[in-house]
């Protein structure tokens, strides 16, 4: 019927193409004969490149010993993650609301943002203590920034028409912000928290690496350290897995979130 | 003698930028009746927009005062009260449609600020869209309809809270000449139905002697009123007209006042 014609337009529009799924899936299994070829005509010794098949069956025989640091990683990710969101837009919208702070704020954001956080992590855990769920601190301290950063960002370029407009029909602060100011910046809140994702994963990894003790990090060193190179490349690919996963879970949410950009 | 429906006294606009200070209206005054149709005629810069941008309170005046039904509006820094801006719909130059809602959500947004609740305005909302030919796009985002469809919406944005006065902004400037004159023809209709107090704001002689019974015209530099000429054509207007002899009378008067201007800008 007429009536709901832009609607079905609309439904027809989000349906998945299946190239869409398809065309990585050609991609990857390319990818994997290629490296399964490449590795074993040029002879290339496990210890800089094991082949995907073996990775894969040496991660499957070791994964009772790697799933325990899997978990333990997926849950400080998941937690930093999820702290860092609301605590990343709270704060951009609370610098939002002056403009001095904007100003004053945004270089250190920024410094926040390009400072590597596994620098710090030493002298986080002289601080902190060794417990190792401490690490959510350093997930969060690497993701929040970012994700101020952008949502702030557009938070303050928001066109003058649509306050104008605000304005005329006396909307208070608090509904300008919700119905204008926020939801102007909902596009970039989402490309803050998928690059968020990355940030998170890259901490609580780095944290690893230095802390010692648990984690996907720190299982990578302990097979380097007894050789098992396949194991260790099979971590690489679950940590890899773990951030493509957020990032994907995060882009359909936002797909059915910001309806109104194609 | 009847109060008038929005009246300006001595009003003066005075931005301070950084380096300067724009005299963008000077000692403005005018006095409109209630139902009155007046166009407000000006070249580009000369302070149109920051008049009638005072009047709905989306820029405090520098001096002066505004008066709505006799009621002194304009309050330096404070924000125009609710009551007032409800009684005024602002109709932008560009459609300044929220791109995050649908045509339906933007066009209630006003009912939802100003507290306007239940199956009455519910029925306001759909009738609106009705008579603009939008109703099979309530659930389209604005990036999804055309340009004049936007427009549109734009309009019945502004009455969805049934306003008493309107103001536009040069409100079709954007559009395609054909677009333009059936919008224009399209307002007089709502004008003549509703009984609003309209003042449209434009550049273009000729639609503000098509659709107004008065024509206010401004001067740049500083802006200012420079001619008040009250149009005696018969109602209703119709495009037609633009042929007869009184029609480009006044045409003709006006582009004299304009010219005028234009002359004294280059001494
Ligand atoms: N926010 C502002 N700050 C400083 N100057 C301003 C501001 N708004 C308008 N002006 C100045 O005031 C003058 C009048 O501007 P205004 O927008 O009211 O003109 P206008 O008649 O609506 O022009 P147009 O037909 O092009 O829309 C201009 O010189 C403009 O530069
Ligand atoms: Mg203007």
């Amino acid at each position: 019927m007429a009536k709901n014609e832009a609607i079905t337009q609309r439904k027809k529009k989000e349906k998945k193409d299946p190239v869409n799924i398809i065309a990585p899936l050609v991609v990857l299994a390319i990818i994997y004969v290629g490296l399964e070829i490449g590795l074993r005509v040029f002879d290339v010794p496990a210890y800089v490149m094991p082949t995907p098949t073996n990775i894969l069956i040496g991660t499957i025989k070791s994964f009772d010993i790697i799933l325990p640091d899997l978990l333990f990683t997926i849950k400080i990710i998941c937690i930093g993650f999820c702290i860092a969101i609301p605590a990343g837009i709270v704060l951009a919208a609370l610098f939002s609301q002056f403009d001095i702070i904007v100003k004053a704020m945004q270089p250190v954001v920024i410094w926040l943002v390009i400072t590597p956080m596994i620098t710090l992590i030493p002298l986080m855990t002289l601080w902190l203590g060794t417990d190792p769920n401490l690490r959510v601190i350093v997930v969060i301290i690497q993701a929040t920034p970012i994700i101020c950063l952008n949502t702030l960002n557009g938070f303050i370029h928001v066109e003058q028409e649509k306050l104008e407009f605000a304005k005329s029909i006396g909307a208070s602060k608090f509904e300008t912000f919700i119905h204008i100011t926020f939801m102007n910046a909902l596009p970039q809140v989402f490309t803050g928290i998928k690059l968020g994702c990355i940030f998170s994963t890259i901490g609580a990894v780095s944290a690893d690496f230095v802390s010692r003790g648990m984690g996907l990090g720190d299982r990578i060193i302990k097979f380097l350290k007894y050789s098992n190179f396949e194991q260790s490349y099979g971590c690489i690919v679950l940590i890899a897995l773990i951030g493509i996963s957020l990032y994907t879970i995060v882009s359909a949410i936002e797909k059915r979130i910001v309806l109104w950009k194609k | 003698m009847k109060e008038p429906k929005i009246k300006f006294d001595h009003v003066t606009k005075i931005f301070e930028t950084r380096n300067q200070s724009i005299t963008a209206v000077k000692d403005y005054s005018m006095e409109i009746q209630e139902g009155e149709f007046v166009a407000i005629l000006g070249p580009s810069g000369c302070g149109k927009s920051t008049l009638i941008r005072m009047l709905d309170g989306i820029i405090p005046t520098t001096s002066g005062d505004i008066y709505i039904d006799g009621q002194k509006v304009n309050h330096e820094k404070k924000k125009m009260p609710q009551e007032v801006l409800r009684k005024m719909g602002f109709i932008f130059q560009q459609p300044n449609m929220l791109p995050w809602f649908t045509v339906r959500q933007n066009i209630s947004l006003p009912l939802q600020v100003f507290a306007l609740k239940g199956a009455k305005w519910e029925k306001q909302v759909d009738e609106l869209l009705e008579m603009v030919g939008l109703k099979e796009y309530a659930n389209a985002y604005p990036s999804e309809i055309s340009g004049g469809m936007l427009q549109r919406a734009g309009v019945i944005r502004a009455m969805v809270h049934d306003p008493e006065i309107l103001l536009m902004d040069e409100p079709f400037g954007a559009l395609d000449e054909l677009t333009r004159e059936q919008m224009n023809m399209e307002l007089l209709d709502i004008w003549s139905k509703t009984g609003k107090t309209i003042v449209f704001i434009t550049h273009n002689i000729e639609e503000a002697v098509l659709l107004s019974s008065r024509v206010y015209v401004m001067g740049t530099q500083p802006g200012r009123l420079v001619e008040t000429v009250d149009l005696n054509l018969p109602r209703p207007r119709q495009l037609s007209m633009i042929t007869q002899p009184e029609f480009i009378e006044y045409r003709q008067k006006l582009e004299r006042f304009i010219g005028k201007i234009d002359l004294s800008k280059i001494k």
